[in-house]
């Protein structure tokens, strides 16, 4: 019957071609499964922005060594969470562009392994060294330290403001209605108001001897942080501080000269300038005549504890990125202060750089220990709360009670 | 079985046109059997003469709830326009819209070597024509299995696929991760960072709601034309080919749009699959231009998604046809 | 009555001689069936050769479960296709393939996790956790140099030549045999030992970072090791494991640390060493998302909002859509494409993007519907209670209503116009034929739209999360949940919170959130097929 023979035919011919088929696919699998390990091949995560400077510094590095590089650029919002999910697969990157707020997180997971700096600790930044170790063992390279400072539109006020109530009353006599801007946001933003709650006295978390974080000491309720509390809620009924005011306002406000001081990183300076702006970099003008310390961010890079190229991850970062030209590179990409010391120096010849870096030299790096993530959790919204006309002393107390026990926990 | 018990027997307009076509009939012969059923216009009154009332309760309310509507739904998107014009702006920074007009940002993304735009657009257009032709052809041949044939689990059957499809997708960035390593260490042709890999993984969701709105449509269609066809010696599959899939060419444009739509738009697997800057879409190439707020460049990404617009706009023009017009001239419904 | 046809169907046609039959049969099947069948059998040529192919990789790799399972499939899948009787099957096997392998796998892993500690401190294997303890408690001696090294090897065993730079002093040593002094010839070789270049070394560099050499006899004087091959330090460890016992010892403290089967070395005082690893916990996380205290109390206001959230925004893009699909029902309407075209840009447009544009115009003091639309009010659209409730219904309904105007646009082709003209002939206005005929006509096709819309904005984590992160914050409540967070982002507050991610957790209580989707689903299913009935 037809069918049948078709059914034979249909046979036949799947086989022959099925043998074809697998006997060229199998010689070229094994062509692939006997991978030459000729050259060593570096996975480098780096943010999608720094993709570019980086470049530079490893085809120079290809070259010198013969190492393979391979540089993935990796969307800022999820690198480092992407980074502790891959990393226990063995398909992670051998190395991870990131900030030092991260170790604590993934020290917990087991995800870096250590680097040994050995002498060339003494040729970076103090704060930078400092930031980069947790629990007495340095895990990060670091690569820059960024802060924020005042920008002020130096047409406008041709003088540095001396206090806080001073930069207020400068800027209402220069005409404006919102002298001063910072970024907000409905959910508060914290880590721009720090330098003020320091200026209390009133650091997140106590230090031990070696200035390491200590989670057991909370120090955010401490007398300091009521009496910043109830300034807080003083400037928001005054107008000073506003909620409403996201980055992209912030920036529109002070680059059409609305505003004439904003308190922001060195991330910003670009798009003032760019509008025309005469930019000067002043410190943090403090309320109450104590040093107003802002947060330092120090950004460096990691290795993968699962890395099977360690010897050649370790070389890479520090006999190499622990360069003055390669800080250099990166520095000119951002515009962030470098971390190596000579490279600062450079960098500083700059007088908004040397501005950053002087505001810098009291900045304190932000805790990397895992309890500070119970404190971002709550400390945005009692300060916009506060802003917002809540009564501060409750709402702090209410801030201080969270916290402790999500830490507890 | 009252699910065999169709809602409504006649036939419609374009059901009687396949089947005459169907049959052997020409294009005139087909028009002229839809003539019997089908409406011709009513006798025209001069167009000139009619009052401005009779145009208002006719077309002219129709008209203001458009325009209304429409307003709604453009004028955050001016938003993004005047940020694309806007090259050293921010998206929401101020309410002055279209106060600087430049094109810089579009010329930016289409020749910036870092930012292979016009890459991101073809990949998009491979990975959503692809899947959304697939889509819609695997989603039509089950729903004609389950509209048309009875067998055990048909129902528990219809209704799994569209529960399952309900499942949150919380871990699964971190699943897909593991399942396409493995797979890319034995098919490294559709493993991670392959485009084909990811057409693989969406056309993992064909079978579902898409599936039950297909099965839906499918019943208006009278198993009469199906029995017809049987009569003159169709089999299944001819019936299927021939006849079924001219019929519900409306639902078959809006799901294959609607697919397409959704694949355009796709980020959570995109952004795990594709790796390689070459290899990835236009939504996960973008969205890295904005992710870290303080480096985000939302000019470029606005002049993106304007150009990303397009072509949805453009296929849903094509589509048209298909899903309101009729299947021969003059033969609409409405 | 049976549906199944056989593509031989008797030919019911005009008697007709055998001789002719034949002949008709034959002048078919070179027709139209021959086609077919040459189709079906070259795509299923190409199946099976690429199944042979993958098992013939799977064989390299030793992939014996996943090799079975493409081989049953395949031979499956042959048979369906060649056998006349399962019909239905060969209309629902690719769907159904690709549905398996892609999507059930995702629930399955999700499901899995739902029963493991996976999250912060336990993110990998007990081996990894180990050794990353044993590399993070390495500590510099104090006061010890930085050490030159080179990496040597004899006999395949890898050794540190060593130098010290205080006193010139060259030294010898592997991992068994601590260090000796050592002479080395002109050319800085030792004899026996040849020194690997640094190429060399990069091939090796697990067996290079496995290198401690003893500094002496005394193992509390430390070991040398070298991260680049060119430097060495000093360390010592603070922890010591013990693979027999399986314990870890702290050795400044001498704390002992077990393994208890949580997923962590533990001490009698219940502190734990992190990192840990995944451990299969069993039905824990389910009872944890159960009887957590913390979620207890916003759980019923939560709930309710996530079912009004999903109910109000289903019908809402319905109707909207469902009218301007109806308002194009005219054929006199001029510029009627223009007008579509407009009304699905909000679908063509990422919706983070959207989100983020509406939440700019909904700011109170510079947004511009508060200064421009409205002159200058200050209306709290997105902090205040309720009105943060109705903006997230709005902006629901503007990313929504496109697609629900798309399916009905669609569905209503499927309505025959006899229908309207049964309808005017009855003596029905329009909106009673609307109302009593076309509208639950329209039902039957799109109402498992509806459900699966529900379902899908039952958890619509992105829209909350980008338009207001949940809203106002519950004041009286202990963890960040707000005014308009639903179910799933109540979770993800609750298995998220700081630094840690407990997925785990995160799974059990999707899992909880989908059976009651699913049920609530399957019950409005149910009722669907009532509907139909009823027709």
């Amino acid at each position: 019957m037809k069918v049948n023979k078709k059914s034979w035919l249909a046979i036949g011919g799947i086989a022959v071609a099925s043998i074809i088929l697998a006997g060229c696919s199998s010689s070229n699998a094994s062509d692939d499964s006997s991978k030459d390990d000729a050259a060593t091949t570096l996975t480098v995560w780096v943010d999608t922005e720094r993709v570019d400077a980086m470049k530079g510094a490893v085809e120079a590095y290809e070259d010198k060594t013969g190492v393979t590089v391979k540089l993935v650029g990796k969307d800022n919002g999820k690198i480092k969470d992407d980074f502790i999910q891959q990393v226990p697969t063995g398909k992670g990157p051998d190395v991870v562009m990131g900030a030092h707020d991260w170790l604590g997180e993934l020290s917990t997971n087991g995800v870096v392994a250590p680097i040994e700096l050995g002498d060339s600790a003494d040729d970076y930044l103090p704060v930078a060294l400092q930031a980069s170790t947790y629990e007495g063992t340095t895990y990060m390279l670091p690569y820059a330290v960024e802060n924020i400072a005042i920008l002020r539109n130096a047409d406008l006020i041709p003088e540095a403001a001396t206090s806080f109530d001073d930069m207020i009353a400068k800027g209402k006599a220069a005409g404006l209605e919102t002298p001063f801007v910072v970024e907000q946001g409905v959910e508060g933003n914290p880590y721009h108001l720090y330098p003020f709650q320091t200026a209390f006295g009133a650091p997140v978390f106590g230090t031990d001897a070696e200035g390491n974080y200590d989670p057991t000491d909370l120090q955010i309720g401490n007398e300091g942080g009521f009496q910043f509390a109830t300034w807080l809620g003083a400037q928001g009924a005054a107008g000073n501080f506003n909620t409403d005011i996201t980055g992209d306002i912030a920036k529109t406000k002070f680059t059409t000269g609305e505003a004439a001081f904003w308190l922001t990183g060195p991330w910003n300076v670009s798009a003032a300038t760019d509008a025309g702006i005469n930019v000067a970099i002043d410190a943090v003008p403090s309320p109450t005549g104590e040093v107003a310390s802002p947060f330092a961010g120090v950004k460096g890079f990691f290795v993968s504890s699962e890395s099977k190229n360690k010897v050649a991850a370790n070389d890479f970062l520090v006999n190499y990125i622990g360069t003055e030209d390669v800080q250099l590179d990166l520095f000119k990409a951002g515009n962030v202060l470098p971390a190596l010391k000579v490279a600062a120096d450079t960098a500083a010849s700059d007088p908004i750089i040397a501005g950053f870096q002087k505001v810098g030299a009291d900045a304190v790096p932000m805790p990397a220990i895992p309890a500070m993530g119970a404190v971002w959790q709550y400390w945005g919204i009692a300060e916009a709360a506060i802003i917002n006309g809540e009564d501060p002393t409750a709402t702090w107390q209410k801030l201080t009670d969270d916290v402790s026990a999500a830490i507890t926990k | 079985m009252a699910e065999e018990r169709l809602p409504y027997p006649e036939k419609t307009v374009a059901q009687q046109a396949v089947l005459t076509t169907a049959a052997g009939g020409t294009a005139e012969e087909a028009e002229l059997m839809v003539g019997g059923i089908g409406q011709f216009p009513r006798a025209e009154k001069p167009v000139r003469r009619r009052s401005f009332g009779r145009w208002f309760a006719d077309t002219g309310w129709r008209h203001l709830i458009a325009v209304v509507v429409s307003l709604f739904a453009i004028f955050p998107l001016l938003y993004v326009l005047s940020a694309s014009l806007n090259s050293n702006g921010t998206l929401i920074g101020s309410n002055r819209l279209f106060g600087e007009f430049s094109f810089d940002s579009y010329v930016r993304m289409l020749t910036n070597p870092d930012v292979p735009y016009p890459m991101w657009f073809l990949n998009t257009m491979i990975v959503a024509v692809v899947t959304g032709f697939t889509m819609v052809f695997i989603g039509a041949l089950a729903a004609y299995a389950f509209s048309r044939m009875r067998f055990a689990g048909r129902r528990v059957g219809l209704i799994t696929i569209v529960v399952v499809q309900m499942f949150p997708q919380l871990l699964a960035v971190v699943a897909i991760f593991l399942m396409m390593t493995a797979i890319g260490d034995w098919f490294p042709a559709i493993g991670l960072n392959t485009l084909s890999g990811l057409i693989l993984i969406y056309l993992g969701g064909a079978l579902g709601v898409n599936t039950y709105l297909m099965y839906g449509f499918f019943n208006t269609i009278p198993k009469e034309l199906d029995e017809a066809a049987k009569i003159d010696g169709a089999g299944h599959a001819r019936i299927f080919f021939t006849i079924i899939l001219r019929l519900v060419a409306p639902i078959l444009a809006v799901v294959g749009l609607l697919a397409f739509i959704g694949i355009v738009n796709e980020y959570v697997i995109a952004s795990v699959m594709l790796i390689d800057p070459d290899k990835k879409t236009l939504v996960v190439g973008l969205t890295q231009l904005v992710s870290n707020p303080r480096y985000a460049d939302w000019s470029a990404f606005s002049a993106g998604a304007v150009m990303a617009a397009i072509p949805v706009v453009v296929l849903f023009l094509l589509l048209q046809k298909y899903i309101v017009g009729g299947l021969t001239a003059g033969a609409t419904k409405g | 009555m049976t549906d199944t046809v056989t593509t031989e169907a008797a030919d019911k046609a005009p008697p007709q001689t055998p001789k002719q039959r034949s002949a008709a049969r034959i002048a078919d099947a070179a027709g139209g069936k021959l086609r077919w069948l040459v189709l079906k059998i070259v795509l299923l040529a190409i199946v099976d050769a690429i199944a042979v192919y993958a098992v013939f990789v799977l064989l390299a790799h030793g992939e014996w479960l996943v090799l079975s399972l493409v081989a049953a499939v395949t031979i499956l899948v042959n048979w369906i296709y060649f056998s006349r009787k399962a019909i239905p099957a060969k209309y629902l096997t690719p769907g159904i393939i690709l549905l398996v392998v892609f999507q059930i796998f995702t629930l399955s892993y999700t499901a899995y996790i739902g029963f493991t500690n996976y999250g912060t401190g336990h993110n990998g294997t007990k081996d990894q956790a180990i050794s990353s303890l044993m590399s993070s408690s390495l500590v510099r001696v104090e006061d010890s140099p930085t050490y030159d090294v080179t990496v040597v090897e004899r006999f395949n065993e890898l050794g540190l030549l060593v130098t010290d730079p205080t006193d010139g002093d060259v030294s010898l040593g592997t991992n068994t045999q601590p260090l000796e002094p050592v002479d080395i010839a002109s050319d800085g070789t030792v004899d026996g030992w040849t020194s690997l270049s640094f190429a060399d070394v990069l091939q090796r560099s697990d067996e290079v970072e496995a290198l401690a050499v003893p500094y002496s006899d005394d193992p509390n004087d430390g070991a040398i090791r070298t991260q680049d091959g060119q430097k060495g330090y000093l360390y010592v460890s603070t922890l010591d494991y013990d693979p027999v016992a399986d314990t870890m010892t702290d050795t400044t403290t001498g704390t002992v640390y077990t393994d208890t089967g949580s997923g962590a070395f533990t001490s009698e005082t219940g502190e734990q060493l992190l990192p840990g690893w995944q451990v299969f916990v069993g039905f824990d996380n389910f009872v944890r998302a159960v009887t957590d205290a913390s979620i207890r109390g916003p759980l019923l206001a939560v709930t309710a909002w996530t079912f009004v959230f999903a109910i109000v925004s289903v019908a809402s893009t319905f109707f909207l859509g469902l009218l301007l699909a109806l308002v194009f029902q005219n054929k006199r309407m001029r510029f009627k494409n223009g007008y579509r075209s407009m009304l699905i840009l909000p679908y063509a447009f990422p919706a983070f993007l959207s989100a983020l544009i509406w939440a700019g115009m909904m700011n109170k003091s510079f947004g511009f519907i508060n200064q421009v639309l409205l002159g200058g009010a200050e209306i709290p659209w997105l902090t205040d209670p309720w009105l943060a409730k109705i903006s997230i219904l709005i902006v629901n309904l503007w990313l929504g209503f496109p697609y629900m105007f798309l399916v009905c646009m669609g569905a209503l082709q499927g309505i025959p116009e006899e229908v309207n003209e049964a309808g005017v002939m009855d003596g029905a206005n329009p909106w009673q034929i609307f109302r009593r005929i076309k509208l639950p006509l329209l039902l039957v096709t799109v109402s498992p739209l509806l459900i699966a819309s529900f379902a899908f904005n039952f958890n619509n984590f992105n829209l909350i999360y980008m338009l207001t992160g949940g809203g106002p914050r519950f004041t009286d409540v202990s963890i960040p949940v707000g005014q308009t967070d639903i179910l799933i982002s109540m979770v993800y507050k609750v298995a998220f919170t700081g630094q840690n991610r407990d997925y785990g957790l995160a799974a059990a209580f999707s899992i909880l959130i989908f059976i009651v989707v699913a049920v609530i689903s399957i019950i409005s299913f149910r009722k669907t097929k009532a509907l139909e009935e009823l027709n």
